[in-house]
This record gives C-alpha cells, structure tokens and sequence, in this order.
C-alpha cells in the first residue's frame, strides 16, 4: 500500500464521495418469516431441511430475519458476531439490543427494562445472566 | 494544518494530510499511555468534524443531518455488512467485509484508514493505531476489571446487570453537554441506517464473561497433528464462509464460536451490532485482530486464499479482487498482504 495514495483517499471529502457513490441499498422490509434451506447427502440419500421462524414479541411479528447455520446454530445478521443455541435465546438478545424496537410499555407485568425474564443464555458462551443453554435451534 | 479544538465544537474536515515516509509502529493500548491518549484525542476530534456529508448523501431516512467524520467508517460498515457475495445471495451467509476470505483485508484497509484520519487531525504522522491485546485480561480475575476499561481509558460499561449507555471514560454520555461522544447513526434490527442521538452502549461480560486466552491465540499456530489443526496452516477453505475450516474462519469465530467475534460480544451492545465501529474499541479490537494475522503470516508467509481461479460467484473476496474501499482497484487482498510500507507491531506475540 503506498502511504501518500492512502492517505489521499482517506480524506473526508473523498471517502464521503466514495460512500455516496455506492448503490443505495433498497430498504429492507422483512415481509414475513425467512427461510432457511440446508441440504446435505447421506448414505446416497438427498435431505433437505427447511427452516422458517414464525417470531412475535407482545403480539408483533419482528422484522428482524433469524436463520440456521450448517451447524445448526440459529444466526441473526442484526446482532451479526453472536451464534445462538436456539430461536428464543436470539429474540431475547434482539430485546437486549434493540431496546427501541420493543418498548417497554408493551412488556408485561415484570417486565421492561429488564426488570424481569433476562435469563441470559443467548449466545454460545457463559452469560452471567443464567447460562440457559437451549437446544433445537434446527 | 490539522484542527486541534476539542470535541465542543464541530470543525470542518480541513483534508491536508502530512505523510510520513517511515511506517508507523503500531503499540500495545495498555502499555503505552500515550498512544492510548492520542487515539482518545483523536476519535473526539473525528467524532466533531464535519465531513461536510449529509445523512441524505447515504440514503439515510429522515431531515438531513451532517455527517461526522468518525461516523463515515460506521457507514462504511454497515454497507459493507448488507452488500452480498455474490449479489443477490444472503449477506448473512457471505458479505463484502465478513463471512468469507475478504474479512481480514477489508478490515485491515478500514483501519489503515481510520489511522490515517487520525494521523491527520492529530498533526502527528507518526500515530500508530494501538492495539487491545485482549489476552491480557485473562487468566488473572475479572476481564471486566481490566484497566482498559477504566476511566482514563475507555470508560466502562452500562449500568449492572445488564449494560446500557457508558457513564465514564473519555465516551461517557452525558445528554446536557453538547460535546459529549454521541451515537448518531446507527443500523436497526433489519439493517437499514437510521439516525439516532444518544450515547455510546456496552454491556462488558454480559453476554459472554471471558474474551480469548492467550492458549485460545497460540492455537492457531498449533498446526501438528494430533493435537493442533493442521488446517490451521491454511489462511481458507471452500466455501469460503462461516462454515470454512482454515485460519481465517477460526480467528473470525465462526468455527468454534470465539476470538473475534467473542470479544464483540464480551464488550456487548454496540459493539455487538453491525454499526459496531461506533464503539472506539472497534479499532483496538480489530487491531489486535489485524496483529495476529501478521503473526500468521510471520509464521505461513504472505499466503492468501482463494485466487482468482474461484470461480466468478466469489467476486470480492479473491486475491485479485478490489475490496469495498475508495482506492478501487488499487487496493486487492494481493496489495493489502504486505503493510510494512504503513504500518508495523511493536510485538507479534
């Protein structure tokens, strides 16, 4: 990398432009659940596993689109480093996250800024909220 | 010259740029005060110039807003996280900057970037980014309590159990004063850019209570058989995503779930989302990141994979091919490999 090059093009005015000039990505309107697709050979024999996650949280379907890895670790791209054990542990970690989209007036009693129900547990690690490990996330 | 007013004030991207022709020595953030305090001063510089961009530029919704500098690499992530390999294909499954071979080019490119902004506002050619080497933490308490995360540092966490909005640090929020570090773009939960006005959140050890060991690290150059992973030598493998067994998918934290992508969810909240570089210690995260590829390469030579016999759908992530940044062409995976022309580490392991 040639460091007068870079830094020419590290400017503002020029990394802006560059930004700008990109295609504009159409809005993302999650219209109804994804589905996953996994498809693998066994023995000769042909298996396709279709996955489709039918999410609402107080009622409202969410927009954001859950899947399912190879492995069968659910993955959501709005919380893109996280790896989940199953659907529910990833909708609990969106709540976490997202705290805008799931306010607080519509939780239940006991819940709402996490005054109650964070069992932790979303991700392949060690929450300090529990741990909760839940499995079939395929 | 470059703008040396506080983050009080919004200053105007003032572009002269004083080059250095020696490489840069890049340093550990826990062990050099002064780098820590330049990259500090720095990000608060960035985070109040005006790029002279509107939120409109971007297709961003709403009444145009400026653009801050600082905020022009959250942009550039967020695009480069929803713009899918191939087209048309799932941006969870493989996208310009994740996913797939091009993880550790792109970011490496993001980053010589960003340095180079603050070389700029900080009038100081010889800025080195610093590096958060996360191993330090572990293996003797808390990671929670690390000194990084003490307020002459980068501040703490949100509020116990869970996290929420830094309350000290140099990142502290703070809704009265009108210099206080602020989030303003952001992506929502279908990715889409949004503004936003609030402050800076984390949630250290929330989600995960331990980022990677130094054993975690020294795995990766454990390449002989039967107790290493002799794939390990390899920097990727077909099908070149979150599935791959090689080098980069491992430091990535796909396969096994760890390394980097643990640490973004160990720091938690904004670091865990893909407008994560809103989180200043994205780039000492990714720095260190970027550190532990040199070793690899230090150890497995200046390999890349794959070439550009992979076939067309893989286009972006091939040695040859230009990685989602303002220098085009002139910037592959082939002419990123080598960065001693820009950069060196003060210690690779």
């Amino acid at each position: 990398m040639d460091p007068r090059r870079l830094a020419d093009v590290a400017t503002p005015g020029k990394l802006g432009d560059y930004l700008s000039s990109l295609p504009k990505l159409p809005a993302t309107h999650h219209a109804g659940p994804a589905t996953t697709v996994r498809t693998t050979v066994h023995d000769g024999h042909r298996i396709v596993v279709s996955t489709r996650y039918e999410i609402t949280v107080d009622g409202l379907p969410i927009g954001a689109h859950l899947g399912v890895h190879p492995n069968g670790q659910v993955h959501c791209h709005a919380l893109p480093a996280y790896q989940f054990l199953s659907a529910l542990a990833a909708v609990r970690a969106l709540i976490d996250n997202y705290p805008e989209e799931f306010p607080a007036d519509l939780a239940g009693p006991g819940g709402g800024g996490h005054g109650g129900g964070h069992d932790g547990g979303q991700v392949h690690g060690d929450g300090h909220g529990g741990g909760r490990h839940e499995h079939g996330g395929d | 010259m470059a703008a040396r007013s506080m983050a009080t004030a919004t200053v105007v991207a003032d572009t002269s740029t004083e080059v250095t022709e020696m490489a840069v020595v890049r340093k550990n953030v826990l062990k050099d005060t002064a780098a820590c305090q330049a990259f500090i001063s720095g990000v608060k510089l960035l985070k109040a110039e005006d790029s002279t961009f509107s939120t409109t530029d971007f297709g961003i919704a709403g009444p145009p807003a400026k653009v801050r500098t600082y905020d022009l690499f959250v942009i550039w992530h967020i695009l480069a996280m929803r713009t899918a390999v191939p087209p048309g294909g799932d941006p969870d499954i493989r996208n310009a900057a994740h996913l797939g071979p091009i993880f550790l080019p792109w970011h490496r490119m993001m980053l010589s970037l960003m340095e180079a902004n603050l070389q700029r506002v900080l009038g100081d050619p010889a800025f080195g980014l610093p590096y958060w080497d996360w191993t330090d933490d572990t293996g003797h308490g808390d990671p929670t309590d690390s000194d990084l995360w003490k307020p002459s540092r980068m501040g703490g966490s949100g509020p116990a159990p869970f996290g929420g909005t830094v309350t000290d640090g140099p990142f502290a929020f703070d809704e009265a004063d009108p210099g206080t570090f602020r989030v303003r773009i952001t992506a929502n939960s279908t990715l889409n850019m949004i503004r936003t006005s609030r402050g800076l959140r984390r949630a250290l050890g929330v989600d995960v209570s331990t980022v990677p060991s130094k054993a975690d690290v020294d795995a990766l150059f454990d390449v002989r058989s039967p107790s290493g992973d002799p794939a390990l030598a390899t920097y990727d493998f077909e099908p070149w995503d979150g599935s791959s067994i090689g080098f980069r998918n491992r430091l990535e934290g796909f396969i096994p779930f760890g390394l980097h992508n643990l640490v973004h969810v160990f720091v938690g909240r904004d670091m865990g989302l893909a407008s994560s570089p809103n989180d200043p210690v994205f780039y000492l995260h990714h720095c260190n990141v970027d550190r532990i590829w040199e070793r690899w390469m230090d150890h497995n030579g200046r390999n890349y994979l794959p070439d550009q016999s992979a076939p067309a759908i893989l286009r972006g992530h091939r040695l040859k091919d230009p990685i989602v940044s303002p220098l085009g062409s002139a910037a592959t995976p082939e002419t990123v490999l080598d960065p001693t022309s820009l950069y060196t580490y003060d210690q690779l392991s």
